[in-house]
């Protein structure tokens, strides 16, 4: 089942200009998760980044994948089989569990492949390798068009 | 080595062989030299794995690793070893000797679980 941006807003505290993810299209809570992000002309950090030559800034894309990861290990919260559309309703209280979003704790290994330009599709793909205390360690791929733009590892914390 | 735990494993079994102590001695050994590769590799540390000493604490003082390191050498125990630290055991991280310990103990078990 997806999940669109009007659910994710009761999940993730993230609000414009950084909202980094438009939809969640596969979900297995707590160990993995994909996603879409669309890159619009109108994205304002085009304005500066860079003038005539727009390019996505590499460390938003790892924000998106941090966000994604965010949605990931928050759903595995909800008992089993929730109808994350219910959220949306009104049906099912999110906000005790969304308050556990943390923070980004580390980047590794990060490798920016390609760059990636107005119109492209970003697909976001995380999978959890391990978890310890507060922390996740999470594996983070990106594609555009099926080739892979950004892979690497990440660590969120989130607040218990 | 740790001559506390092999005198505890001679008194837990009875064993009196010199050869079943000396076959536990060299399993600890090797268990202690894999653990100091794990840990160098997995935080990319600059420093040759001999330098670690068995019961140097990791944390703080000694090696000066943190709660984000905690989790890189959970991870790494897990695909090295197959044995997953869950959070109430955080103390295993305290020296190599600790971490061997807890490494053993839960194979050991791993091996019960496996032959009923």
């Amino acid at each position: 089942m997806e999940i669109e941006t009007r659910v994710i807003e009761k999940l993730l505290p993230h609000r414009y200009p950084f909202l980094l993810l438009d939809r969640v299209t596969k979900l297995e809570p707590g160990k993995s998760a994909e996603g879409i992000k669309n890159i619009t002309v109108n994205e304002y950090y085009f304005a500066g980044h860079f003038p005539g030559e727009p390019i996505v800034p590499g460390v938003l894309i790892v924000e998106s994948l941090a966000q994604l990861s965010a949605v990931m290990y928050l759903t595995a919260y909800f008992p089993e089989e929730t109808d994350w559309n219910h959220i949306e309703r009104g049906k099912i209280d999110a906000g005790e569990i969304a308050t556990k979003v943390g923070y980004l704790a580390e980047i590794k290994n990060i490798k920016f492949k390609k760059v990636v330009r107005p119109g492209d599709v970003l697909q976001l793909k995380v999978f959890q390798k391990g978890q310890f205390a507060n922390l996740s360690q999470i594996k983070v791929e990106a594609y555009v068009a099926g080739s892979c733009v950004v892979e690497g590892t990440i660590t969120v914390s989130e607040r218990k | 080595m740790d001559m506390e735990k092999v005198s505890r494993e001679i008194v837990s079994e009875k064993i009196v062989s010199k050869e079943k102590v000396w076959s536990y001695a060299k399993r600890r050994r090797e268990m202690c030299a894999a653990i100091k590769k794990m840990i160098v590799e997995q935080l990319c540390l600059d420093l040759d794995p001999e330098f670690i000493t068995d019961d140097q604490p990791l944390f703080g003082r000694g090696l000066e690793l943190d709660s984000i390191d905690a989790l890189e050498l959970a991870v790494g125990i897990y695909s090295e070893f197959s044995v997953t630290i869950s959070d109430g055991d955080s103390s295993v991280f305290s020296s190599v000797n600790q971490l061997a310990d807890y490494i053993m103990e839960k194979q050991e078990e791993g091996e019960k679980d496996d032959g009923d």
